[in-house]
């Protein structure tokens, strides 16, 4: 062995070294769970109030470069080498297709609900409510619900919903939450990233901190992706005391195209006029 | 021969979105204690803080004054018990709302443009016309805590959550939905609704109620399984009178559970209107 190879050998135990140190310490964090608030039954995990996430996955959950007034961003999926979602090749060509039309093909441009797991990242908050053995999120965008059943009783899916069929369950602090039925005119976000309405989703909800939460879907479409893949993101609590969800509507204009119109818009107030019912008065 | 000139034809995605059974017999875990007893002055479920508990999916059984309607032009309404039923014969159905002469000129003039119906565009319904939905269609789930009380409809996916910790309504906030803030009188639960748009119907029909509207709301369980639901409605420009509503909310089997009303989502009652009747035109245009 001459002194080339004996450094070599020192370096990679070194890295081998730093390596098993930076997962200690990821180990050390994860063993070390928070530990929620209880609801009034002193035993569920209580996740209520309006939270949202801080990143722009919204526009392209594989990341996306820089554009005007938005940072770049990195792909927000943990177990593809590359941060991409698996296609199969035929799927990734109509990915591309969406990506090329998605100024006009996007089904939020529609205003349309964002289905799963979409609604989790949206710019727009979403409020949990709860109470024990009831679970429902509240998603700004378009007036969206979710109830969460319990999956003591089997999936709904003789249908495709928008939202999707949700069953629930408990382990330890996290909720785990099975997710069929959804339609396949969604979209996963901006970029024209989609799935087949043979998508399950099992979602992670975890809290990490009072005011943090660890949000988790492990996405499997065998008809869309050569193989299942897992994104993941944080909600932040919003924690100003006047924060509500607000009503999120579109109206149509003249061409038949819906915005969305914030209900503090003056515009979305419509005054009355009756005078042209008034008869005129004789002199 | 009259022309029918409304159709409000919801028929394909009613389809969908009435409630069914979701199979299985399993009951839903920890729903919240309840008796059984259906005597006046029941006890009634509560919350560990002793208000009571709304919680669960409810549907209105009958009452209310919303119907389908299915108009000519005399407002008579040809869905309601037969081609001439709901009204005196030979004229319009005798009105629950007493419109100043101005309103009730728009009023008849929007029962022509039935098409215009914001909830035909699948627009948020309003107060009360959310809970006032057909009989027996669309359920609503409630959720409720100590800080709100939740409203979740099947219909159209409205949503409201209604804050009891006596705060105001907002300024410069102009919603379908108006703005809800609850409180509690012994153990009816009252909501203050303010703050809408000035473009809610009341139904089908083109009865309708502008930016002055008011609504109080009083939510009242008579027994475990019933909910008294009161409405006034309160609009000086549109009203010679308040409006009285009433009607009750029946407990749905915890067997049932809520499904998706997806409305704008595949929404198929456009093509069923005419160009004439603003269908077509507004998509091609």
């Amino acid at each position: 062995m001459n002194i080339r190879s004996l450094r070599l050998a020192f370096c990679s135990i070194a890295v081998a070294g730093i390596v098993t140190a930076l997962a200690l310490t990821g180990d050390a964090q994860t063993q070390r769970p928070f530990t929620p608030a209880r609801l009034s039954d002193g035993k569920t995990p209580d996740f209520r109030g309006i939270w949202q996430v801080r990143d722009t996955a919204y526009i392209n959950i594989e990341g996306h470069p820089a554009e005007k007034g938005i940072a770049a961003a990195r792909s927000i999926i943990i177990d593809t080498p590359d941060g991409k979602i698996p296609y199969k090749p035929q799927s990734l060509a109509q990915r591309q297709e969406n990506y090329k039309n998605r100024a006009t093909a996007d089904p939020s441009i529609k205003c349309y609900q964002a289905g799963v797991p979409r609604a989790t990242y949206l710019p727009t908050p979403l409020q949990i409510l709860q109470s024990p053995g009831n679970f429902a999120i509240v998603y700004q965008d378009n007036h969206a619900f979710r109830v969460f059943h319990p999956d003591t009783r089997p999936h709904f899916d003789s249908a495709d919903w928008w939202m999707g069929d949700t069953r629930y369950r408990w382990e330890g602090d996290t909720l785990v939450a099975d997710v069929v039925a959804l339609t396949d005119q969604l979209w996963l976000d901006q970029a024209g990233n989609f799935h087949s309405t043979d998508i399950h989703i099992v979602e992670r909800y975890r809290m990490t901190g009072a005011d943090t939460m660890d949000y988790e879907a492990r996405i499997e479409d065998p008809v869309v992706y050569s193989k299942p893949w897992t994104l993941r993101t944080v909600l932040y609590r919003i924690k100003e005391p006047s924060a509500r969800i607000i009503e999120d509507e579109c109206l149509e204009d003249a061409n038949g195209v819906r915005h969305h119109i914030s209900p503090d818009d003056p515009k979305n107030l419509l005054k009355s006029d009756y005078s042209r019912w008034k008869k005129p008065t004789q002199k | 021969m009259k022309r029918v000139s409304t159709l409000h034809c919801f028929g394909l995605a009613t389809a969908l979105c009435v409630f069914l059974s979701a199979g299985g017999s399993a009951p839903i875990a920890a729903q919240a204690t309840r008796t059984s007893s259906n005597a006046p002055g029941a006890t009634v479920p509560r919350l560990p803080g002793g208000r009571p508990d709304f919680q669960g999916l409810w549907l209105k059984s009958a009452g209310g004054f919303q119907g389908l309607f299915i108009g000519s032009l005399d407002g008579t309404n040809l869905a309601a018990g037969g081609a001439r039923g709901g009204g005196t014969r030979g004229g319009p159905a005798p009105s629950r709302y007493e419109y100043t002469p101005e309103a009730e000129a728009e009023k008849m003039d929007r029962m022509r443009r039935g098409y215009e119906d914001p909830e035909a565009r699948c627009h948020l319904p309003g107060v009360p016309r959310a809970l006032d939905q057909p009989g027996g269609l669309y359920p609503i789930q409630i959720i409720q805590d100590e800080k709100y009380v939740a409203l979740l409809h099947e219909a159209m996916h409205d949503v409201r959550i209604i804050p009891t910790d006596n705060s105001r309504h907002p300024r410069n906030y102009w919603a379908w939905d108006g703005d809800s803030r609850g409180h509690w009188e012994g153990d009816t639960f009252v909501v203050d609704v303010s703050n809408f748009n000035g473009r809610t119907w009341l139904d089908m029909a083109g009865n309708f109620v502008d930016e002055n509207e008011q609504v109080v709301e009083r939510f009242t369980l008579t027994d475990a399984d019933t909910i008294l639901y009161e409405a006034t409605i309160t609009d000086p420009t549109v009203f010679v009178k308040p409006v009285e509503m009433r009607f009750t909310l029946k407990r749905v089997p915890a067997e049932q559970q809520i499904l998706e009303y997806s409305c704008l989502e595949g929404e198929r009652s456009l093509q069923h209107y005419t160009e004439e009747d603003g269908g077509k035109k507004l998509r091609t245009k």
